[in-house]
């Protein structure tokens, strides 16, 4: 760069007068099959982008991004489950050896150990080695931690139940539910409500709103149990069951 | 006509040291994918990048739409899915984005590892790396909450308890993130925009940005 | 540096260009259809909504006719309650003013100032129309009220639809 006297400048700004030329380095010269980044490599790297982003785009167009209902508080019985980057922590707290009065292991020490040792790798492995079988401790933990992380998250996966998640998470279409009928409320005074919701709409069991069911059905169900539901939940009259069932079978009516 | 506006620009300006500062580098052989086939796993930072600028402009055009309130983020969502054109294909992108960042970040962090390229003089580099990857796990964590669904808001609420779990500041750290000592709600849910969508990318950019910087002054580690 | 490296340099310029436009384009195409959505969707063809007014009420004097109908807009669903100055002509055909000025969209009123009887006025910066929405020159306006479209229905209730662009002024 030229510098001192006999600079001149573009008016009385800062901006040199002499244009430098626009030209690329030429790489020629430089030992072995050294490219310039542009336009050489960059193309290179930018086909790969383009297939890469091609996949991408048929993947969004093949799977839609999962909605499920809009979220209620309330919905107790509805089982939890992270993004799926998230899962090995997840599980990991499912260990004795990390929850209950360990929590602080699970919750912290081991990620922070892991992680923080992760962040420190570089003053942890010191040596001047690079090829991953010089430097056997740093190789083996690193193998050691990706493999427990790949373990935890199969593990999450394989005990989560997908289904109970699906049908509870569904959207469903709001349906009018008459709250004033007797029905209603011997919906109410025998529990059903706990698990079915109070619209209906389901919880800890399936929603009630549009079963398809006959009053019959239904009410062979309530007493009898169906699934998850055991048998004898109900404990009012005969009556008040098939007010219940027939209620059931068309919750809008007035 | 486009050399006559580049030339009035750089006569004002002096913009080609600039760029030609970005364009001139050399890409050594043992990267170059062209040379040897083995190279491809140098491509997974690049992609990483590739992928980020994906999130960013698909999250811009996202917020075009969606608000984050408890009433009506559920619904804007599912509005912007189902009755805009695109809208499945836009939410997809940023929803699978997410996931493939995490991939791609996992594995260049993988390559970085094994090809011991962290050693001296690069420690800071890999520090910053490591602090990106913690950003983009914040904002998977921030993000996951937003579409106010049923898997939104309870793992949000497991996640918060996780963090609740800290010795001593506890409480104060669930307070923090969640806007209210005891409810996951209104709070939780403006805060976690705010977090997404402005402190988590400006950290981003930032990190980003000296990452970047640092690999321009210290070339690419040299082949094993 | 020879003639053929330039050329060779500028095709992969050309195609970095290319791959990089395709890129650009895969990435926006579908953000920007979805930003533009509501400037392409078709307005939705306008239903009338019955005002609750009889025709008979009506006179050849502007009268306030309110009317309210559900709005939706995208994930919003209001009661929104609108105005029209209603009146009948020497024809005794119903006309419906839509009473947003067009100046700057403040509220206009029949008679809203006392110098100027058989006008509406603006109060916001003085415009006045005449009674068939025609702009008094020398205002602010520049163009006349806009009008609803009227039906009757077969009751004699009185029911408006589109907002259209003045025809009798």
């Amino acid at each position: 760069m030229h510098r001192g006297k006999g600079m001149k400048f573009v008016g009385d700004s800062r901006v040199p007068a002499n244009r430098k030329p626009n030209i690329p380095k030429d790489y020629s010269e430089f030992p072995g099959k050294t490219e310039a980044f542009w336009p050489n490599f960059l193309l290179k790297e930018w086909l790969v982008g383009a297939v890469f982003l091609i996949g991408f785009l048929s993947l969004t167009v093949a799977h839609e991004p999962p909605l499920e209902k809009i979220a209620d508080p309330t919905d107790a019985g509805y089982i939890p489950l992270p993004d799926w980057y998230f899962l090995f922590l997840y599980q990991l707290l499912k260990y004795d050896f990390a929850s209950g009065p360990y929590n602080v292991i699970g919750a912290f020490v081991i990620p922070g150990i892991a992680f923080g040792a992760l962040l420190l790798a570089p003053f942890i492995d010191r040596g001047p080695a690079r090829r991953p079988g010089k430097r056997p401790l740093a190789t083996g933990f690193m193998l050691l931690g990706v493999a427990a992380t790949i373990f935890l998250t199969w593990e999450s996966v394989a005990y989560h139940d997908w289904e109970t998640q699906r049908s509870q998470g569904e959207i469903v279409a709001e349906v009018e539910v008459n709250t004033e009928a007797e029905g209603y409320a011997i919906y109410e005074q025998q529990g059903c409500i706990n698990c079915h919701g109070e619209n209906l709409e389901g919880g800890a069991g399936p929603a009630l709103a549009d079963t398809g069911l006959s009053a019959e059905e239904i009410a062979e169900i309530a007493v009898n149990g169906q699934g998850d539901m055991p048998a004898g939940l109900f404990e009012g009259s005969d009556e008040e069951l098939q007010q219940l069932a027939e209620y059931l079978t068309d919750p809008a009516a007035e | 006509m486009l050399n006559k506006i580049y030339d009035w620009v750089d006569e004002r300006l002096d913009i080609t040291p600039m760029w030609r500062d970005i364009a001139d580098h050399e890409v050594p052989e043992h990267v170059n994918p062209a040379h040897h086939f083995s190279a491809f796993v140098y491509c997974f930072g690049g992609l990483t990048f590739f992928v980020t600028v994906i999130q960013i402009l698909s999250g811009m055009f996202l917020t075009m739409y969606y608000v984050p309130d408890i009433e009506n983020a559920w619904r804007s969502v599912y509005y912007l899915q189902n009755e805009v054109a695109f809208g499945v294909i836009v939410r997809g992108m940023h929803h699978w984005g997410a996931s493939l960042v995490i991939v791609m970040m996992f594995l260049h962090t993988l390559r970085v590892f094994f090809t011991g390229s962290y050693k001296k003089p690069r420690e800071l580099n890999w520090v910053v790396g490591v602090l990106i990857f913690f950003v983009m796990l914040g904002l998977g964590f921030t993000g996951y909450l937003l579409p106010w669904d049923m898997k939104a808001l309870f793992a949000t609420k497991v996640g918060i308890e996780i963090a609740a779990a800290t010795p001593l500041i506890g409480e104060q750290i669930r307070t923090l993130l969640a806007g209210d000592p005891n409810i996951l709600g209104a709070q939780t849910l403006t805060r976690f925009f705010a977090i997404h969508v402005f402190f988590l990318p400006g950290a981003l950019l930032g990190l980003m940005a000296a990452h970047f910087i640092m690999i321009r002054k210290q070339g690419i580690s040299g082949p094993l | 540096m020879s003639n053929q490296r330039v050329s060779r340099r500028q095709f992969l310029n050309y195609t970095l260009t290319g791959v990089g436009g395709f890129m650009a384009a895969g990435m926006l195409m579908p953000m920007v259809r979805f930003a533009i959505d509501p400037v392409l969707t078709a307005e939705a063809g306008g239903d009338y909504i019955s005002t609750g007014t009889s025709i008979d009420e009506l006179s050849d004097v502007p009268t306030r006719v309110d009317f309210s109908y559900e709005q939706k807009d995208a994930w919003y669903t209001s009661e929104v309650t609108q105005t029209a100055w209603v009146y009948l002509d020497e024809n005794q055909e119903v006309v419906a003013l839509n009473p947003t000025c067009k100046h700057l969209g403040c509220t206009v009123n029949w008679e809203g100032r006392e110098s100027d009887p058989n006008r509406f006025f603006c109060p916001c910066h003085n415009g006045l129309y005449e009674k068939s929405g025609k702009n008094v020159p020398g205002t602010p306006p520049t163009a006349p009220l806009d009008m609803f479209e009227t039906r009757v229905s077969d009751d004699g209730i009185l029911q408006l639809g589109q907002v259209v662009p003045n025809t009798i002024a």
